[in-house]
């Protein structure tokens, strides 16, 4: 497999000398052509920031190097480089459900009747199939975070950056949902990098699980997933399954306790931000 | 939606003829004289004797109204664009429109009047004057409620400033602009009406204070009912516009 992104010696510092936050600190992390790389961490711990500086919404602090496909990328030109979904849905409610989902090609300069033929042809395997003349507001939590999820893949990136995409559903919704994006994921094979809070879920669906420490934030552990795909939903509970869970969450949890602890010196939070 | 819309007319349409009943019910029935207060068969009868001069009145008036609420709301619009995105602008600016809305308009009736001659030009400018501000402030408003992080989301798909502008901020505004407008247009109205007081050959202001100083309360009532259909067609206009083009409830 081809190294598909390397980041070198990220670190984010926000606000002014005597207030001034580390949210990130010299993070290394590689990622290879197709890989499916969760991260899980303690709130705060700088996830959503090292996202943020990944998609361009937030340049990192000097001395930070950041590669796709090889090359080094200019900070500034990194905004429509790769495909991002946050945590909330952000559908706008005077599109419908397929203009919401061409949102980001047409953007991208699609014209709008060749990107809605192309999203017809996929709402099916979006599980939006009669829900295109809908708008978001009569859908569920499901199908809105499904209707991000397609404008995400419409945007033709080979690298995806989701968010806690499934944060805000419920645990059944979310199982349901977690095992669909695994049957979108195999047939397009993007890069994935996935933020979760939830660690059977970074199990479930990474092909490698990275901790990151509590803030200011660095990896802290990587582990390889080694379970065979495709993956039922039952190997929640196989052995090997269980060990990875046992150690990884012995290491969110002792970064948590420091988070923990350490949010009693920091009166600023910069959550995420 | 439009259903909706349809059954509340409906709902609104009963009791407003209720009202005439009643009305109608009480003067026949205590024999009000006409002189004092004239009853809605009379003053039916009124604007029937005379269609042509009715219609030029509201015809005149609606004009006026319609054209300076159409200016004011373009006006305004294009200002609180501007003004997000220029904050230099606003900056230098802002403070003094708020001031201007201090002045009642009409203080300043006579002067427009000798300005734009009596004509409806006079009248169109004090409706624009009064819907423009609203219609900024709320533009303004809207535009910067947007979240940011939706901005950014766009700012991720390569969208210019313009783009986010189009295809994001504005719609997001549009239905705080609709607020603005529904008080523009009852705004407008009133603007106009006022505008003829000043000096004017037709309206319905003009009508209404001709048939005050002549004592004739069958014209004065028809006047009044007139400019009350006026303001409903004008506010049903607005309500169509709204239910069209910002018709989602939810805050993004």
């Amino acid at each position: 497999m081809a190294e598909k992104i390397r980041l070198k010696n990220i670190s984010k510092h926000f606000g002014a000398a005597p207030r001034r936050i580390a949210a990130l600190q010299g993070v290394d992390l590689t990622v290879q052509s197709g890989e499916f790389v969760t991260v899980v961490g303690p709130s705060g711990c700088g996830k959503s920031t090292l996202f943020n500086i990944v998609v361009g919404l937030t340049p990192p602090d000097e001395g930070a190097e950041l590669y796709i496909d090889g090359e080094r990328q200019a900070i500034d030109h990194l905004l429509g480089r790769v495909a991002f979904m946050p945590q909330r849905d952000m559908l706008m409610p005077w599109r419908t459900v397929l203009d919401n989902a061409i949102l980001a090609a047409e953007i991208d300069g699609v014209p709008r009747t060749q990107a809605r033929r192309r999203a017809s042809a996929v709402l099916g395997r979006f599980g939006l199939k009669g829900f295109e003349h809908h708008y978001p507001q009569e859908l569920s939590g499901g199908m809105r975070q499904r209707v991000a999820l397609m404008r995400t893949f419409l945007f033709e990136r080979d690298i995806m950056l989701l968010d806690e995409p499934f944060g805000a559903l419920d645990a059944l919704t979310r199982a349901m949902m977690q095992r669909w994006l695994l049957e979108v994921w195999s047939e397009f094979k993007p890069t994935v990098l996935f933020i979760t809070h939830d660690i059977d879920e970074a199990i479930y669906l990474g092909d490698r699980v990275v901790v990151m420490s509590a803030r200011p934030g660095r990896n802290k552990m990587e582990v390889d997933v080694s379970i065979a795909r495709p993956r039922a939903p039952s190997i929640l509970t196989a052995p090997e399954f269980v060990e990875l869970k046992r150690r990884l969450l012995a290491a969110v949890e002792d970064e948590s306790l420091k988070a923990f602890a350490s949010m009693s010196r920091l009166e600023a939070t910069v959550e995420d931000a | 939606m439009r259903n909706q819309l349809l059954k509340g007319g409906m709902q609104n349409a009963i009791v407003l003829l209720s009202i005439f009943a009643l009305w109608q019910i009480v003067v026949d029935g205590f024999d009000v004289p006409a002189t004092y207060t004239p009853s809605p068969a009379v003053i039916a009868q009124t604007i029937w004797a005379q269609p042509g001069a009715f219609a030029a009145a509201v015809g005149t008036t609606l004009l006026e109204a319609i054209l300076g609420i159409a200016a004011g709301t373009i006006i305004g619009i294009a200002s609180g664009v501007l003004f997000s995105r220029v904050p230099l602008l606003e900056r230098m600016f802002f403070p003094y429109l708020v001031a201007s809305q201090a002045v009642p308009i009409i203080a300043f009736g006579a002067i427009v009047i000798i300005w734009f001659g009596n004509g409806i030009a006079s009248k169109v400018f004090i409706a624009l004057y009064l819907t423009f501000f609203p219609v900024a402030v709320n533009t303004l408003r809207g535009l910067r409620s947007v979240n940011p992080q939706q901005i950014g989301l766009l700012r991720t798909f390569g969208a210019s400033s313009s783009t986010i502008l189009l295809k994001l901020q504005f719609p997001a505004a549009l239905p705080s602009i609709f607020t603005a407008i529904r008080l523009g247009a009852s705004l407008g109205l009133v603007g106009a009406i006022v505008g003829e007081w000043f000096g004017a050959q037709v309206g319905l202001g003009v009508m209404l204070l001709l048939s005050m100083y002549n004592y004739q309360m069958p014209e004065l009532w028809a006047a009044i009912v007139l400019t009350g259909v006026a303001g409903a067609l004008l506010f049903l206009v607005v309500a169509l516009l709204e239910s069209r083009l910002a018709w989602w409830q939810e805050e993004i």
